[in-house]
């Protein structure tokens, strides 16, 4: 079995092992190349269904170019989307300006916290990889979050042969994660395979292209040419840079990602 | 394709022998470092007034940086000419063994790392066995900071000697024993002037030489059910084919239900027609019978289903903190069968450094340790033996929802019920009963056969007992052969509705010599 095939395979066993264990379960689309093919591996999981909703946490501070393609995919490929917006920080003008930690740990993290609040949901998809970042890294691929949201990096079950942590107390959910073991590559290449149609924020425009996708004020685009799937996989094969280099939140400070995940931000 | 697939690799061994730099210089070596990352690592060293440390590559939480240990497995990514490779480092810290096993349960290949300065130490032990545990063969030993001990030749074929003699008694042969200095860059991507007495592979050549572990096709099909999908008024099995294959027409059999039907699809998305599903495939199957099968059924094939285990005896390690405890209840996850489970024998409890047996029939595990045990299961699981089949061969123990252990299971007891023959293994195991060696066989009414285990003569010879409840007739007809092919000893007695045998060293002859004479006439 070849490598994507491996990686589909698993990542497909995650998505099935989490639908028979969570009855309220939904997954967090960013409308970024990761969930995106998460969405593409659930509709291969149940045959052409999404048998979950989908929710979009809206910072208000989105490239309109997200929302046009969040939209039109929605209706395409018949999904139920869950819009969730933390709209009594939004009213209270809550911008990066007032520093990235808040803005990210409000606008995110506590606009997700609203919606697994209002709608019950013990089980959350998330589209994170381990090559992204020091403290996805050391992710489990069914994470366990306390009732303040917190994850106890320093204190995670154990995971082995496929068995999952699939318990929870009464206020916690567990985040699942079925592309923790791909590279930016593996994504990649499994999007050219498959003719997945991405955003087209990431192929290169005027010598600039997105490599992941944010908020306007925090993302910033990288200098490339590659405007076409093949180009970026060429792109990524020689490149030194890191995915995330564009995102100012992860190079504020040592250790904010760290912190900022602690507190529960994906 | 089967070259370049990659391969993973955990890197183990005990606290401060140098994974996180050798991870470190594993990625420099081969150019997979990002030079951001580069930059980003050597940012943070300076800041905090230390040289360039490798080790900040994969210890990534601050607590971790701060006190230099690594507390989680982490997985990061590097390549080389030959094929990708995905490396997870493990802690070396006692505490963080489930991080460890976590990290080594993943993997196709470990290195274990052995510091050339201060040798073989307690985690070297520990995470070795549990690698053996695990069922992890390609192993390949580096031994470390060469640098600190002068590249002295004699100091590392003392370390060799220790470690492959370590090895050995778990079981483990390791496929090459390396030479190295990870912060030096010593034998990891070229060999070193400096240890010119050195003449077998780098690092990167030992890793290369592995293969990525294969799915298991060869074996007979295991087909867990992990779910049962009734959608457009169709029942649809899904799950991941375990081992062997299956294809439309198969002839199938299901454990622990004893159900049996054809296969009649073999379905992915936008393909309801797959000519077959071999080991690795998530599929969807329909079966030509209308049968109620739950998730935990496992199909195999007419002339090969799992075993419907009732008791499972298993060798465990054990990482909770609350001990492990004789009769109590605890649930037991194989592959997708899950069933409550009572803990009924403890037969002994090891050291997991040391492999020193601490204590014959304790009634309790202790964190970190692993022990030789038998659960009772509340309700039959689809089981094999871990020498059949690893896949089915496998499982973990929750507590309180939790999952605190593992084990690989030695041994099955069926239901009595059906026509399978009961085979009885009579091994060195047996003979540590507190009240006298004892195997009760009273309750077993269905057909038996034994397996004798050279220990279990090796104890006898050495003047042990062992008693033996019996049932039938045929049951001591069976143990009277047996007792006569390997020359023990048998003393038969009633014993209630039944019958008791005892078996010893067969008694040296003594002819009679003067009293027992006979009569003189």
């Amino acid at each position: 079995m070849d490598h994507l095939n491996a990686l589909e395979n698993q990542s497909i066993y995650i998505i099935r092992e989490a639908f028979r264990k969570f009855r309220d379960l939904a997954m967090l689309w960013s409308i970024g190349k990761d969930s995106t093919t998460i969405l593409w591996l659930a509709r291969k999981a149940f045959f052409g269904r999404v048998p979950f909703p989908l929710v979009h946490i809206d910072t208000n501070y989105k490239h309109p170019g997200m929302i046009v393609y969040r939209d039109r995919m929605a209706r395409e490929w018949g999904v139920d989307l869950i819009v969730g917006r933390n709209e009594e920080a939004l009213c209270a003008g809550m911008e990066p300006a007032k520093g990235r930690f808040l803005c990210c740990n409000s606008l995110k993290t506590q606009g997700l916290q609203q919606v697994l609040e209002k709608h019950g949901f013990k089980g959350v998809f998330l589209g994170i990889r381990r090559d992204e970042e020091g403290s996805r890294a050391k992710e489990r691929v069914f994470s366990p979050r306390d009732r303040n949201f917190e994850w106890k990096y320093k204190d995670q079950p154990p995971e082995l042969w496929d068995q999952f942590h699939t318990s929870f107390g009464p206020e916690t959910h567990v985040r699942i994660h079925p592309l923790l073991s791909w590279t930016e590559l593996d994504v990649w290449e499994y999007i050219r395979r498959e003719k997945i149609s991405i955003c087209d924020l990431y192929f290169a425009r005027d010598g600039k292209r997105y490599r992941s996708l944010g908020c306007v004020p925090c993302n910033f685009p990288i200098a490339s040419g590659a405007a076409t799937v093949d180009e970026i996989i060429e792109e990524l094969k020689v490149t030194k840079t890191p995915e995330r280099a564009g995102r100012a939140q992860d190079h504020e400070a040592a250790y904010m990602m760290q912190k900022l995940r602690s507190l529960g931000y994906m | 394709m089967n070259v370049a697939d990659t391969l993973r690799i955990v890197i183990v061994g005990h606290v401060d022998h140098g994974k996180s730099t050798l991870i470190g210089r594993l990625f420099y070596d081969t150019g997979s470092l990002p030079e951001e990352r580069y930059r980003e690592i050597e940012r943070t060293c300076r800041e905090q007034g230390r040289e360039f440390e490798f080790a900040y590559l994969m210890d990534a939480l601050e607590e971790e940086r701060e006190h230099n240990i690594t507390i989680d497995t982490a997985q990061t990514f590097f390549r080389t000419a030959k094929r990708p490779y995905i490396i997870i480092d493990a802690p070396g810290h006692k505490e963080f063994l489930k991080n460890m096993i976590t990290g080594a349960a993943a993997a196709d290949a470990a290195i274990l790392l052995v510091d050339g300065a201060e040798g073989v130490r307690e985690q070297t032990r520990r995470h070795a066995y549990i690698l053996s545990l695990l069922g992890l063969p390609q192993v390949v030993v580096a031994v470390n900071k060469l640098d600190l001990v002068g590249y002295r030749r004699i100091r590392f074929l003392e370390i060799e000697e220790e470690i492959r003699r370590f090895l050995g008694s778990v079981g483990i042969v390791p496929s090459y024993v390396v030479p190295i200095s990870a912060r030096e860059g010593d034998n990891i991507a070229a060999n070193s002037s400096r240890m010119p007495w050195y003449g077998g592979p780098t690092l990167l050549e030992a890793l290369d030489s592995f293969s990525p572990a294969r799915e298991a096709t060869g074996l007979p099909l295991r087909f867990p059910v992990q779910d049962v999908y009734v959608w457009d008024r169709k029942r649809v099995y899904a799950g991941r084919v375990e081992s062997g294959s299956v294809r439309p027409g198969a002839r199938v059999a299901f454990s622990p239900s004893g159900k049996s039907s054809v296969v009649r699809t073999v379905e992915k998305w936008n393909r309801p027609d797959c000519p077959q599903a071999a080991a690795g495939e998530c599929v969807g199957i329909t079966l030509e019978d209308e049968l109620f099968l739950e998730r935990g059924e496992v199909m195999g094939t007419r002339e090969n289903v799992p075993a419907s285990a009732r008791e499972v005896s298993a060798s465990l390690f054990w990482l909770g903190i609350a001990p492990l405890r004789l009769n109590q209840r605890y649930v037991m996850k194989l592959a997708t069968g899950e069933a409550e489970v009572t803990l009924s024998t403890i037969t002994e409890r090891i050291n997991s450094s040391t492999l020193e047996v601490i204590e014959r029939h304790p009634d309790r595990v202790e964190n970190l340790d692993v022990a030789n045990v038998t659960f009772t299961l509340h309700r039959p699981l689809a089981a094999d033996t871990f020498e059949e089949n690893p896949r089915l061969g496998r499982f973990v123990v929750a507590e309180d929802g939790f999952v605190a252990g593992g084990g690989i299971v030695r041994e099955v007891r069926s239901d009595p019920v059906g026509a399978r023959t009961r085979v009885i293994r009579l091994d060195a195991r047996l003979m540590t009963e507190p009240d006298g060696n004892l195997i009760d066989l009273s309750r077993e009414a269905g057909p038996i056969e034994f397996d004798l285990s050279p220990g279990f003569l090796d104890r006898l010879e050495a003047g042990e007992k062992v008693v033996i409840r019996l049932r039938t007739a045929d049951q001591f007809e069976k143990l009277a052969r047996l007792a006569f092919g390997h020359h023990m000893g048998l003393e038969f007695g009633r014993d209630g509705e039944g019958g008791k045998v005892v078996l010893c060293r067969e008694r040296p002859v003594r002819l009679p010599v003067a009293e027992e004479t006979g009569p003189v006439i």
